[in-house]
């Protein structure tokens, strides 16, 4: 026969703030001489322990994607503050634009009821941003739904964006870290594989680059590295010149404009651009060339492109020698990260943990750092 | 209310200010502020939303529409020092708001098919999972909810109570239904 308590339900009122005062002391006094009562105290603690245990789809993202969350938040934040509809306050229009949020989960559910898929407007993403490019840049675009990605690898680019307009959202990825524009018109160059300006004349972007926190600006700022990078270099900076990035300068551009490329400033005319459809729209710069391109980079290529195949030992194999070869590489964290997930798919535990340890002792304030170290044990 | 941004963006005061005076600068339309209390309770929102649905595919959105409706309301924190119980009240009730809506656009949608079905709710689908997860999710959306708000989340009976918009005696009979069919799914010791 089962032991039983007439008490035991008790356990549950404390557990859920029921009990006060000389009930809740009584029943403490009895948990600790009533079996029964405290196997079941410890059963509902248990589940408690249990649930918070319980995975849950979509609730683990990785770094990169709450970056990008991140960011969108920001600019949903910043539509709303800035520039509020007319006669709309700031709370309503946060309130709108939370509500808005919510269809658009809501709609996302209605969506998988109808199996249907939703069709970017491409065409609209093009026409919302228009890059000029100054001669000699190296880049390229790309499109995906809304989100419009310009990778700029060395020159300067001068762009606008009207993302009010068309809900484009353009994001320039930059050799050491990455620009999110919040509808704005603003100039960026590159030089030896770092960003060496950001220059923004309407509007307000966000800066954000490896190991600094971001950086916020808006219009008529000019921002630069302390000590300017030095000229551009076909070979990229070896590991004995890649210097962490001062922390930048930021001053008014009316101030001390910047030079100007003269395709770029042919193209887009004054410091404002007439409009959109205006303004001509180079093509994409060819890819670089082999001869051209940093050893560096093409490293860190055929490692991803090992790990995007599947092929978890050579990626491993090819991440770590790019953090052997270019320590100073502004993606040599992101290596040393990607090697630890390689091993780790390839099912070499061992040698995942020792990537995770050599992680930790190179980056103690790295960015993955708490991955590397639940990785570790 | 004014709508002052921070403009020293080179000094990063906000990763030491205190969830109560990130929430006030919120309120000012700090853009700082809300990128730092992002930074901070993002994974924790994000969980909640992910175990509350039981659906991967809307939880960016909710925690999007979570933080912008807590800008929406900064102005009525309660100046605790911790802010993620509140953050998570939030998309507690945003949650019960997109069911809803969901539910009628639903029975739009039905109508317009002339099927029969109802909305597919997407956590059947949902395979794989531990047991505790599919306990879990077998329970109704306010049973579930309210067990992860005081039990995961670690808010108090009130504070549940509030964030649901339910008398604190729903609460305490919900969190009694939810553990016991769990106990019960679970092949769990349940006391008569």
């Amino acid at each position: 026969v089962k032991a039983s308590c007439p008490r035991a339900f008790e356990a549950e009122a404390l557990r859920d703030g029921r009990l006060t005062g000389a009930e809740k002391a009584s029943y403490e006094r009895h948990l600790g001489s009533c079996a029964v009562c405290a196997r079941e105290a410890r059963s509902l603690e248990a589940l408690a322990r249990a649930l918070r245990a319980a995975p849950a789809p979509g609730a683990t993202s990785d770094e990169l994607h709450v970056r990008r969350e991140r960011t969108r938040l920001l600019a949903a934040f910043d539509r709303a503050v800035v520039r509020p509809e007319p006669r709309l306050r700031f709370r309503n229009a946060l309130l709108a634009a939370a509500a808005l949020a919510v269809t658009v989960a809501a709609l996302l559910g209605a969506g998988a009821w109808l199996a249907r898929e939703p069709q970017p407007d491409l065409r609209a993403s093009r026409d919302a941003a228009v890059v000029v490019a100054a001669h000699g840049a190296t880049w390229s675009r790309r499109s995906e739904g809304n989100l419009e990605t310009v990778v700029l690898t060395q020159g300067e680019l001068s762009i606008r964006v009207d993302s009010k307009k068309s809900g484009v959202r353009l994001r320039v990825v930059l050799p050491d870290g990455e620009l999110e524009d919040i509808g704005t018109t603003f100039s960026v160059s590159v030089e030896a594989l770092r960003t060496a300006r950001v220059r923004v004349d309407e509007g307000r972007v966000v800066l954000r680059l490896r190991g600094r926190p971001p950086l916020s600006l808006g219009a008529g700022q000019l921002w630069t590295p302390d000590e300017a990078p030095s000229a551009a270099s076909s070979s990229g900076p070896s590991a004995a010149n890649a210097q962490p990035l001062p922390w930048p300068s930021v001053s008014s551009a009316s101030a001390a404009p910047p030079a100007r490329s003269p395709a770029v400033a042919s193209a887009l005319g004054a410091a404002r651009p007439r409009g959109l459809s205006s303004a001509p729209v180079p093509p994409p710069s060819a890819p670089p060339a082999a001869h051209t391109e940093p050893d560096s980079s093409s490293a860190f290529r055929a490692a991803m492109a090992a790990l995007d195949s599947g092929d978890h030992d050579t990626a491993a194999a090819r991440f770590a020698r790019f953090v052997s070869a270019h320590p100073g590489d502004a993606r040599a964290e992101d290596a040393a990260y990607l090697r630890i997930l390689a091993l780790q798919r390839a099912g070499r535990t061992a040698a995942m943990k020792q990537a995770a340890l050599d992680y930790l002792r190179r980056h103690p304030k790295g960015f993955r750092r708490a991955e590397a170290e639940a990785l570790s044990r | 209310m004014s709508l002052r941004r921070s403009q020293d963006a080179a000094r990063p005061r906000a990763a030491t200010d205190s969830d109560a005076a990130l929430v006030a600068r919120l309120a000012e339309g700090d853009l700082d502020a809300m990128g730092e209390l992002y930074e901070r309770h993002q994974a924790r929102v994000r969980r909640f939303i992910a175990r509350s649905t039981g659906d991967a595919e809307d939880v960016d959105d909710l925690v999007q529409a979570t933080f912008l409706a807590a800008a929406a309301s900064s102005e009525r924190y309660d100046g605790r020092a911790h802010g993620a119980p509140w953050l998570v009240g939030i998309a507690a009730r945003l949650i019960r708001r997109r069911h809803r809506g969901l539910g009628r656009l639903s029975a739009v949608l039905s109508k317009l098919k002339n099927a029969a079905e109802s909305y597919l709710d997407p956590r059947p689908s949902l395979e794989a999972r531990r047991d505790v997860e599919r306990a879990l999710s077998r329970l109704s959306e306010a049973k579930r909810m309210t067990l992860l708000l005081a039990e995961v989340e670690g808010l108090s009976c009130a504070e549940v109570a509030a964030a649901l918009g339910v008398p604190i005696g729903t609460v305490w009979t919900r969190l009694h239904a939810a553990r016991r069919e769990l106990r019960s799914e679970l092949h769990l010791e349940v006391e008569p």
